[in-house]
């Protein structure tokens, strides 16, 4: 391109390359600490010491050289992958637990490369939309047909048994940000608001079907919360929450398992071994943590049910400490201000509401399952993004920053055209 | 695309702002309640932890606990290991109240000192925590343990009035901490902080001090005893239906006589009986910074008359742990002035430091200083020539309150002796609450108890 390309190039290299140094030393250095850490050497973790750093390296340089990509985002969604496979690494029962969870990231940083192509050809988006809103659905619906029930949820769909389950509730949160985002641009009135919200309103019923509530929580209020960025209209936005509102003390009232849940979230102290044994082990993990944490494979946050998805934010605080883990919020804070940034300088309402959709719903999803891990929510059955063991949802976070990644690719492009323009423009004046 | 720029932004700050709270309010709960969360006793890693725990000593230095090769170590005597078990607790977190559980965050030092934590790591020896030092006194707890009448149920527990130093602690029956799985039922439990009894007559003390609040003229008045009384609604005896006549209020008191007392709390009625009980402690839930106690209770929210008459003399559903007894008599002692009572003298970290000094965080005034004087009065006549007299020690000034707390209706179930006093003196400021479940009518054992509890501390303190 052009000489104006080059020098912006040049002014980010020093920033990320700071940045990629620091992720690449801390992964280099974590992993090597869990390798060392008993008399017996694990050449499995040497490997990843090697592997997790240099990965990290040429994704970056790869990605960053194909599309001018915002790369601090791209890093620090490699930094949140391999906080989880160093954690894996260094609390899960065997080995198998870790390789997994890293062949599920090198998945996942196929989809991301997938993400950004997706976003970088799809144009024609209002003639997809309603095609994805029937797969979205369809999806949704279909551990009804070839579903497994996991923790009182049935939100699972055997592929290959025993081999190959997914959630299809990770993989279409995607697809719902993508339908949605279509047909709330362009300010649309309410009118016309109406088929995709009645979309959204299926999905969260058939998510209620299946017990999901951590998922539907999430779609229901990244819904409300597009909705609300598209039309501006605060009368219906606070309607919908007041409706989303209403809707929870209905399921509390007649559902069981809410009123359990939320018991526990109350007073977990009241039945310690049973139905408060999942909070009070996170808690007391936490606990036992403290500022500097017990040190990474010192811990033993295996107590906790769950350990390795829904508590691992429980599990890395015990074993990194409070401090750790209060900076890894702010990772995750940095990413989605990054991220909003993006949907701030996107050219059309449909890429803007997608990046900040993606963002909002990385935030959300977040905030639950830690405010879950705390006490300070009800537990809902949500993943740490991108931390968590599971592939179902490292792959679709991936391929959704994948998305976020192009979006801001394409700003980037788009900012230097108009810079190329007006220094042409300069020209001709002169 | 202004608007929805705005509109994001407005959500987007949002979502950061409730990121910031999130993360705020895990730091703030983490440092305040992390500490207590670690040492529940839920927490299978305090039983296998890289860290070895501290030593427990007695307030002479004598050792308690201590952690020799990775294990821990008690005393080596049986007995005096059983007598102490329910004071220091055991590393299997049997005894909730235990030392052992209930400080296993100092023991640990899971306090996150850097430092330590740094310099263990250079020297390559394992963490040591800190070393906790009780104001309990152990040969005294080992030979009031030997003083309590065998095969007997019960508590007994020492105090300093004055500075609310918990001397000893002794709960019946015992446990041995090295071999928790042949302990006998409910031996887990420390009976002096968790056993909740019927108070019976030591209660009269509450009743006594509520009238004298709300009438100081009542001290020299009289009142008949028939030996027994019939109110509206029932009646209330004196034991073995013995009529004490017209006799003075101490002189009631001294003679432990239930129609006086049923009166008192008559005239009283709930409220007032009920303001001083719960100024007391009834019905408060007492966590204090060394060891929480079981609530008392007081029947506060009844309208039953035989309730209130009963209360009166610390029956009907009137229930006290014997350390709140012990609390209650302190205070008498103290003019008035309640004192939290404390256990842990200091905590000292492996390298020497204090890590926390012990002390009473507070005190509160449950009744005037007269009122305190005029009861202490009565307590000693109460000794002198009342129903405590096996509680007098030549040389001193005790003062004290037997009870003999009916547990049922059924006459033929044998009643919990109690014994509750003090030494007025403020040489050997002692107070003592003993009580011997079934240990019969008359509480002669208990106040044997007692009186052996008060000598002990006096030749130690």
């Amino acid at each position: 391109m052009s000489k104006v390309a080059s020098m912006r190039r040049a002014l980010m290299r020093t920033n990320t390359r700071l940045l990629l140094s620091a992720v690449m030393l801390f992964q280099c250095s974590c992993m090597a600490v869990v390798a060392f850490r008993t008399g017996h050497v694990s050449a499995q973790c040497l490997m990843l010491s090697a592997a997790l750093p240099l990965s990290t390296m040429l994704v970056t340089n790869l990605l960053g050289k194909l599309w001018p990509v915002d790369r601090a985002i791209l890093i620090l969604t490699l930094l949140l992958d391999s906080v989880g496979i160093i954690t894996l690494s260094a609390i899960a029962r065997s080995e198998v637990t870790p390789r997994t969870q890293a062949i599920y990231s090198a998945a996942g940083i196929v989809a991301m490369f997938a993400g950004v192509g997706f976003m970088r050809l799809f144009r024609h988006w209002k003639k997809l939309a309603l095609p994805l809103a029937l797969l979205c659905l369809a999806a949704l619906a279909s551990p009804w047909v070839m579903g497994a029930e996991k923790n009182g949820a049935r939100n699972w769909v055997t592929i290959v048994p025993g081999v190959l389950t997914m959630q299809p509730s990770e993989f279409m949160k995607p697809v719902l940000i993508l339908v949605l985002a279509a047909g709330f641009s362009n300010r649309p009135r309410f009118l016309r608001c109406l088929p995709t919200l009645a979309f959204a309103a299926a999905c969260c019923a058939v998510l209620l079907s299946e017990r999901d509530l951590g998922a539907l929580l999430l779609y229901f209020l990244t819904t409300v919360s597009m909705f609300y960025a598209a039309t501006s209209n605060a009368f219906l936005t606070l309607a919908g929450l007041g409706m989303g509102a209403g809707a929870a003390v209905i399921a509390y009232r007649s559902f069981e398992y809410v009123r359990d849940r939320i018991a526990i979230w109350q007073n977990p102290w009241v039945d310690p071994e049973n139905t408060g044994y999942q909070l009070i082990q996170s808690l007391i993990a936490i606990g036992s943590g403290g500022l500097f944490g017990m040190g990474l494979g010192l811990g033993s946050p295996r107590n906790i049910p769950l350990y390795h998805s829904d508590f691992i934010f429980a599990s890395l605080t015990e074993e990194f400490g409070l401090i750790f883990a209060t900076c890894l919020l702010a990772v995750y804070v940095i990413v989605i201000l990054r991220g909003l940034v993006a949907a701030m300088n996107a050219r059309t309402s449909f890429h803007s509401l997608t990046a900040f959709g993606l963002s909002v719903l990385l935030g959300l999803q977040t905030m639950l399952i830690v405010g879950g891990n705390t006490k300070l929510l009800p537990l809902t059955g949500v993943t740490l993004p991108l931390i968590s063991y599971g592939g179902s949802s490292l792959v679709s976070t991936f391929f959704s920053m994948g998305m976020l990644l192009g979006i801001t690719g394409m700003n980037a492009r788009d900012e230097t055209r108009d810079i190329d323009q007006l220094a042409l423009r300069e020209e001709v004046a002169l | 695309m202004k608007e929805l720029r705005r509109n994001m932004r407005l959500v987007g700050a949002a979502v950061v702002i409730a990121f910031i709270m999130l993360a705020g309010w895990f730091s703030f709960t983490v440092f305040e309640q992390g500490a207590i969360w670690a040492s529940s006793s839920r927490n299978t890693r305090l039983r296998a932890t890289s860290a070895q725990r501290g030593d427990i000593v007695d307030r002479n230095g004598n050792v308690l606990a201590t952690t020799k090769d990775g294990e821990r170590a008690y005393i080596s005597n049986a007995f005096a290991r059983r007598a102490l078990a329910t004071t220091v607790g055991d590393d299997r977190g049997m005894s909730g109240t235990g030392v052992e559980s209930f400080h296993s965050a100092q023991l640990l030092d899971i306090s996150d000192s850097l430092l330590e934590r740094l310099s263990a790591l250079l020297n390559g020896k394992s963490r040591r925590g800190n070393t906790v030092e009780l104001t309990i006194d152990a040969p005294m707890t080992v030979e009031l343990a030997q003083a309590f009448p065998s095969g007997y149920r019960g508590a007994v527990c020492v105090l300093n009035w004055k500075t609310g130093e918990v001397l000893a602690m002794v709960s019946m029956p015992n446990y041995d901490p090295l071999d928790v799985s042949s302990a006998e039922d409910t031996a887990f439990m420390n009976r002096c902080l968790q056993g909740l009894y019927t108070p019976g007559s030591v209660f009269k003390i509450v009743t006594l001090a509520s009238a004298l609040e709300n009438d100081p003229n009542l001290a020299g008045q009289y009142f008949s005893c028939a030996g027994t009384w019939e109110y509206e609604g029932g009646s209330i005896v004196c034991l073995g239906r013995e009529a004490h006549g017209t006799v003075s209020l101490e002189r009631a008191f001294a003679k432990s006589c239930n129609v006086t007392f049923g009166k008192l709390a008559y005239q009283l009625g709930f409220g007032r009986l009920g303001a001083t009980a719960a100024r007391m402690g009834f019905g408060q839930s007492l966590r204090l910074s060394d060891f929480t106690l079981s609530t008392s209770r007081f029947p506060s929210g009844s309208n039953n008359m035989s309730d209130l008459v009963w209360a009166g003399i610390g029956q009907s559903t009137v229930l006290v742990t014997p350390m709140h007894m012990a609390m209650i008599a302190a205070s008498v002692a103290n003019g008035g002035t309640m004192i939290e009572p404390w256990t842990v003298r200091r905590v000292v970290s492996n390298t020497g430091l204090v890590v926390r000094m012990g002390g009473s965080n507070g005190s509160v005034n449950v009744m005037r200083g007269e009122t305190a004087a005029s009861v202490a009065q009565c307590m000693r006549t109460a000794v002198t020539s009342g129903t405590a007299t096996r509680a007098n020690i030549e040389g001193v000034t005790v003062c004290g309150k037997t009870g003999s707390a009916e547990t049922s209706d059924d006459k033929t179930v044998e009643t919990n002796a109690w014994f509750v006093g003090f030494i007025r003196e403020s040489a050997h400021p002692y107070a003592v609450a003993v009580v011997i479940e079934q240990g019969g009518a008359g509480s002669r054992m208990a106040t044997e108890v007692g009186r052996k509890a008060l000598e002990l501390a006096m030749e130690r303190g």
